[in-house]
């Protein structure tokens, strides 16, 4: 086979104009640097043609609504996230979607979709994608520490490197940058204080971001409450129906249960 | 020699030489592979920001009693 689901699903959304940036572990396959997600993750631009297009795909493909928030801009506007499944072949294909990545100013998305504009495919670049991958699990670190070997700025490199090591030898090479950069990332002030304690620190920062990332979880996943225990009942009342008429009784309903301004 | 923290396993590490085709053709087999543990997570995401589906309970049947 000379292509792949996830590449494949990608051009079908993209389809007459660019509206889905693949991100996360499928990107990082891109990148040339892990496989290790079966799943599929997008960023999409925030606009209603732009889920009605996704909505249509995934028809085509026989996708069914996991739990999540409907594809709909009221609710993707606010950080919220939508997920699907279909089969192809033997395999089991998720598809996540998002038009607020975490971690990621708006200007930097503005900038992300400037960058894609004309690529093919269209996957985060290298500093995104370290972004995202500062998740609360502990195995999107050791790819991050990858990511930052590939990152071809030395600032970049200061900002993400996982690797005590390679934050020495970058110390001695670009001492008056990393002065620079310790109000965006402490531990940089002690980059002279040796291994141990720049790993020490690393791991003390690999803590702080997985909790600031529970956190934020925490505070959806409280706001979907009402919307969780909805969901059995609403999954049974949608189970079979084609995607687009699922997504209208689910819009209906999340409009009741699932709050579109976040407290 | 140059002292290296390793973050990735050697056949991650070979995704950088292969050639296209050959990205590709592992990717796939990886992904098939990756099948076996459907079942175990068939309730868990892996992005966005919902952890788990929730539990959709099935009420039992009422049995009747043989006589």
């Amino acid at each position: 086979m000379k292509t792949n689901i996830y590449l494949q699903i990608t051009d079908e959304f993209n389809a007459g104009r660019l509206r889905a940036i693949i991100c996360s572990g499928q990107a990082a396959v891109l990148h040339r640097v892990a496989i290790m997600s079966k799943d599929g993750d997008w960023i999409l631009q925030e606009d209603a043609e732009c889920c009605r297009h996704i909505l249509e795909t995934l028809e085509r493909h026989g996708a069914h609504y996991r739990f999540g928030a409907p594809l709909d801009v009221r609710w993707l506007s606010q950080g919220w996230s939508s997920h699907f499944e279909f089969t192809s072949g033997p395999l089991r294909i998720r598809t996540d979607f998002f038009t607020r990545p975490p971690r990621i100013s708006m200007s930097e998305l503005t900038a992300l979709w400037q960058e894609e504009a004309d690529k093919n495919p269209p996957f985060v670049n290298l500093t995104t994608l370290a972004r995202l991958k500062q998740t609360d699990r502990e195995k999107d670190y050791v790819v991050i520490g990858e990511l930052a070997r590939r990152m071809p700025v030395p600032v970049d490199q200061l900002l993400f490197s996982r690797s005590a090591l390679d934050l020495i030898r970058l110390g001695k090479l670009y001492p008056s940058l990393v002065k620079q950069l310790i109000s965006k990332r402490p531990l940089l002030a002690n980059i002279s204080s040796g291994r141990t304690v720049i790993e020490t620190l690393l791991d003390a920062e690999r803590r702080a971001l997985i909790h600031l990332n529970e956190k934020r979880l925490a505070h959806f996943e409280k706001a979907a409450g009402q919307w969780r225990e909805r969901w059995p009942d609403l999954a049974r009342k949608i189970s079979g129906l084609p995607l687009r008429k699922a997504h209208s009784i689910l819009v209906k309903e999340a409009k009741k249960h699932l709050a579109t301004t976040l407290p | 020699m140059k002292r290296i923290d390793h973050f990735l396993s050697e056949e991650d590490i070979a995704l950088h030489d292969m050639r296209w085709e050959e990205v590709i053709a592992w990717w796939n087999l990886w992904l098939k592979q990756a099948q076996i543990t459907n079942d175990a997570d068939q309730n868990d995401y892996s992005h966005g920001v919902f952890r788990n589906e929730p539990r959709i309970k099935i009420k039992a049947p009422l049995r009747k009693s043989r006589r």
